[in-house]
This record gives C-alpha cells, structure tokens and sequence, in this order.
C-alpha cells in the first residue's frame, strides 16, 4: 500500500470513527477556536541549517459528539522569516482533520491528517501526514485548570520531492483552562523529521511552536451534555 | 408402731384446713342466731370463736366480724358497755367496720356511733390491679376517718421527699379521692412503687392516728424505638484534602514544566541545535505558575465541596430520621395507660 493510499484510507477511517457514535450520542455541540502561534522552524540539507520563525495564525472548528468523541477541522497560516541573509522567507500554511476519542477523563486518543505546505518564490513543498497519538490531562488544584501532555507519532509522511523520513514523532506541554463555555490553552510542541541519508548529508526537519488559542462553545443540539469544552 | 403414727397423723391433717371452715360454719350460727335474736346461743359461739383458747383456725377478717356480732349481741342483753368494748375492738383492727341498718337494731346502731365516736381511727382501702388511661380515667383512692377529723391525704414516690397533696380538711367517715396520675410538674407520674400517706388528728378527743397504703405504678404503651446513631466516620466522606495535596499540585507543576524543558533537548535533534526552548521556557513558566497557584490554593482551601455536601446531606437525612422516631415515640408515650397494682411497701 502506498502512502496516499494509506492516507486517504486514514482519513476515512478517523471520519467513520468521528461520525459513527452520531445517533447513538443524541447529542452535539459546535465549537470555535481562534488562535495564534509563534512557530521556530529549522531545516538542515547538505549541511546547512536553515532556521526560521514568525507568527502563525489559525483556526479550527469542531464538532463535539457526546462526551466520548470530537471531530475538528482546522487551518493555519503564516509567514516564516529567514533568520540569516542567505536563508530563504517561507509561507507556511496547513489544514488538518482530526479525530479524538475521551478513553479516559484524563486521556484522549488522537488521530488525524495533515495537510501543510511550505511555499518560497522558488518552489512549494507540500507535507501530508498521518498523526496518531494521546493527551493527557493533569487536573490541577485551580477550577478548571489542567496540566497537557501530548505525544504523537506519524507513521506516514509523505512530502514532496523527498523521500518519507525515518523517524517522525511530536510531542507537547501545555496548560488549559476550561470554563463553561470558553476555554482558553497555552501549548508548545516540537515535531521532528529525519530523513535517511548519510550523517553529513541526512536532511533534518524540525517545527517547534508555542500556540495560544481560545475556544468557545458555539451551539449545542439535542439533550443537554457536559458543560466542558473540548480539547482540540 | 411407726406405721400406725403416720396413719394417724395423716388422717389428722385435713383436721387443720377443716379448721377454718369451721369458724366460718360458726360464724354462720351466730349470724342466723342473731337475726332470730336467739342472743344467748350467738353470745356462746362467738365467745368461742373469740377465745385465745379457741381450737379452730381464726383469720382477722372473721375475728373483726366475731367482735361485731359479739357487740351487738351484748347490746341486745343490755350490756351496752361491754358492747362498746367489742365494737372498738372491730374497728381498731377495721377501721371500715360498719353496721348495716337493714341487719341491726336502732339500739344497736347507736352503741356503734358511740363505739366510733370514742376510736379515732384511719383507713385506707387497698387498691385492686386496674389500668387506667389517665386521659380520660382517674384512680380512686378510699380513705376513712372513724369521726370528724382533720384529715391530710399526700403521694409520693417511695424513696422521693416530695409530697403530692390529694386532699387536705375535715372528714367524717369514708371518702373518695381521684387522682389522674399526674405529678406536681404536670407530668405522668414514672413507674415505680408509690405511698399513699393518710394522717389525721381528731375532732373530737385531739388523737392523731396514720395509714399508709403501697402501690406500684407501671407504664403500659407500644414499644419505643432506638434512634438511629450518630454518623460514624467511617460513614462520612473526608471532607478536607490532606495537607500532602498541597504539595502534590506544587510537584505537578513543576513536573510539567520539567517535562516542557526536556522536550527540546531530549527528542530536539541536536544536529538542529534548535527545539524552540525559549517556547518550551514560555510555556513551563506557564504550568510552574498554575503549579505554585494551585499549591497556594489548595493550602488555603482544603475543603472538598462535594463530599462536604454529601455529608451535610447524610447528618440531615440522620435527624430526619431520628425526628421521625422521636415523634413516634412521643405520640406512644401520649397514648401511655397505668398499671396499678398493690404493693408490699417501699420496695422487694
């Protein structure tokens, strides 16, 4: 099985896996969250690293079913500066579907596609990537207030005009408050990309952010449920 | 030898318990001589009866009665005197002893009052085993003065100073007092054995005489139920945290903050020389401050809403229900009917 075939099959399995508790739950809830991220990218090929970093903007929708599942929708988009003369300004954009299953209160499992882009005025490079992972959540003593743990690991990866890396793995730390009906989280995340190659000439990718986003409840159907907001 | 003794002697017991039989029988002649004023013959049986020399069996109920046929009789000779005499002698040991008009003669009747009028002497008649419901029933007490008297008729508990006054002022003969089982305090009067005191001091010769009478009093209601306890710890929920807690939210935090800085340099690929660390700082100021702002909370508020409220709610369930049992309790108490019953004296 190629990796596009693999990751469309992904993609419906995280929709069938999003949609299927629908009239079992009897209840949904629309989210919205706006976001805004400083994201620290650095890339090394044949040799020479190439860091770069701004700001990115995002957004995301998400549809809460029941209290067991959640299905979200989300775009980002941002400009990354060269930090040195001779490196190259990129625009980063991407979108990601993604499912979650609440295993546990403090657990969730997560699974999505990826779709980013980084664009130069040379060329476009395009990333689709399959994330499979958890999040924990560490209540803390404030109302509301939990500690984030998150890991993922990409087993396919698929990038334009380069081979798929060896090792691709995230993880994060972060905070969130969750109140009523907003939510409000702090995450940092670091993902790395290693392609094959020899030691000298093996191209390296790593993409490290810090992301504040605020998430509200936008509408809520059928019988009333949780006042929790979901974790994207 | 032997065996001819026992025989007889079995033989003769049934002499003994036939004795008393026998003063009855007598008593029967004397009382139908008297009425057929065959005096003489009358005279001789109770004489016979009355004798410490008799050899029946006499009980004080027979001997009070012999000594009133016995006046009677000498009144009807003319010995009203010594008629007095024997009519003193049935009322010192019954002071309720009295002559019934339809029996006897005027004269007889007259000696009687004299008898009475020179024995100042009290009574009070023993109480039959009855209950009662002091709602709406009383218990009746008779007491007698053998002539006018200053009466004082008192209750009390056996072993109590207390007196309860039933009546106090002038009597002449016998007299009905009722009491509804009520104490001074207006409560029921608790079980327990209970003296009833008459006192008095003649009118007419200044002689003090007393009776006492024993009586025990019971309660008689429906089974009373226990309350239920008061909630043991075991059956309330903690309702404050440790004070380990505390420290716990502290190590939590900087636990993830810990976690946020090793990220970079742990799974950061050096090569890189990158990770985002200043980020990865940002965010573990983040969670170290909710840390130390969850410690400083948790010590300040280790109350846990939720368990508090539970229990608050178990305490209430536990006084509605002993409430519940109180008041049932009360309404069988109010429903309590006295056991009365004589009694021997102050206690076994």
């Amino acid at each position: 099985m190629n990796a596009a075939r693999l990751i469309w099959a992904s993609i419906v399995a995280v929709c069938a896996l999003a949609l299927a508790p629908v009239q079992a739950a009897g209840q949904m809830s629309l989210h919205g969250r706006a976001e805004i991220g400083r994201v620290e990218y650095r890339v090394r090929d044949s040799g020479t690293v190439q860091p770069s970093s701004g700001v990115v903007f995002g957004g995301a929708l998400g549809l809460l079913i029941g209290d067991r599942f959640a299905v979200w929708g989300e775009a980002r988009g941002g400009r990354l500066a060269a930090a040195s003369a001779e490196g190259e300004d990129r625009d980063v954009a991407e979108v990601q579907l993604a499912g979650e299953a609440y295993l546990r209160p403090w657990l969730t499992a997560q699974g999505g596609v990826n779709v980013r882009s980084y664009s130069t005025p040379l060329a476009r490079q395009r990333w689709t990537t399959l994330r499979l992972g958890a999040e924990a959540r560490v209540p803390l003593a404030l109302d509301g207030v939990h500690g984030l743990v998150r890991a993922q690991w990409m087993p396919v990866v698929s990038v334009s005009g380069l081979e798929h890396p060896d090792i691709a793995l995230a993880a994060g730390v972060g905070v969130e408050w969750r109140g009523p009906r907003v939510s409000v989280r702090a995450l940092y995340t670091l993902e790395r990309y290693d392609f094959s190659g020899s030691a000298a000439a093996q191209r390296l990718e790593e993409v490290s952010s810090l992301q504040v986003g605020a998430t509200l409840r936008l509408r809520t159907s059928g019988r009333k449920g949780s006042e929790t907001t979901p974790s994207p | 030898m032997s065996r001819i003794a026992l025989v007889a002697l079995l033989l003769g017991a049934p002499a003994a318990g036939a004795a008393q039989g026998t003063t009855a029988e007598m008593l029967d002649r004397a009382v139908h001589y008297h009425a057929e004023l065959d005096v003489e013959r009358e005279v001789a049986i109770l004489r016979g009866i009355v004798s410490p020399n008799s050899p029946f069996i006499v009980t004080q109920e027979q001997r009070g009665l012999a000594y009133k046929y016995l006046g009677a009789a000498l009144v009807v000779r003319g010995q009203a005197d010594s008629g007095i005499l024997y009519f003193r002698a049935a009322i010192e040991r019954d002071p309720f002893t009295e002559l019934e008009p339809q029996k006897f003669t005027p004269t007889e009747l007259a000696a009687f009052g004299e008898a009475k009028r020179l024995t100042f002497a009290l009574g009070v008649r023993p109480v039959t085993p009855d209950t009662i419901d002091p709602r709406t029933e009383r218990l009746t007490f008779t007491v007698l003065s053998t002539h006018a008297a200053a009466l004082r008729v008192e209750l009390r508990a056996t072993g109590a100073s207390t007196m309860l006054p039933l009546y106090a002022g002038d009597n002449d003969g016998p007299r009905e007092l009722q009491w509804d089982g009520l104490l001074g305090d207006g409560r029921l009067a608790p079980p327990g054995r209970y003296e009833l005191l008459v006192t008095g001091l003649s009118r007419l010769n200044q002689r003090g005489d007393s009776a006492r009478l024993y009586f025990s009093l019971e309660h008689d209601h429906l089974p009373l139920d226990d309350t239920l306890p008061t909630l043991r710890s075991v059956e309330l929920l903690p309702e404050q945290l440790p004070p380990g807690m505390a420290r716990s939210e502290l190590l939590k935090g900087f636990g993830l903050a810990t976690a946020a800085l090793l990220i970079p340099r742990t799974l950061g690929n050096g090569d890189l020389q990158g990770g985002g660390p200043a980020l990865a700082a940002g965010v573990a100021g983040v969670v170290s401050a909710a840390g130390v702002a969850g410690f400083i909370h948790r010590q300040r508020h280790r109350e846990i809403p939720g368990n508090v409220a539970v229990n608050a709610r178990r305490r209430a369930e536990r006084a509605a229900a002993n409430a519940a049992i109180l008041q049932r309790n009360r309404e069988r108490l109010a429903e309590t009917r006295l056991v009365v019953g004589p009694a021997a004296g102050v206690g076994p």
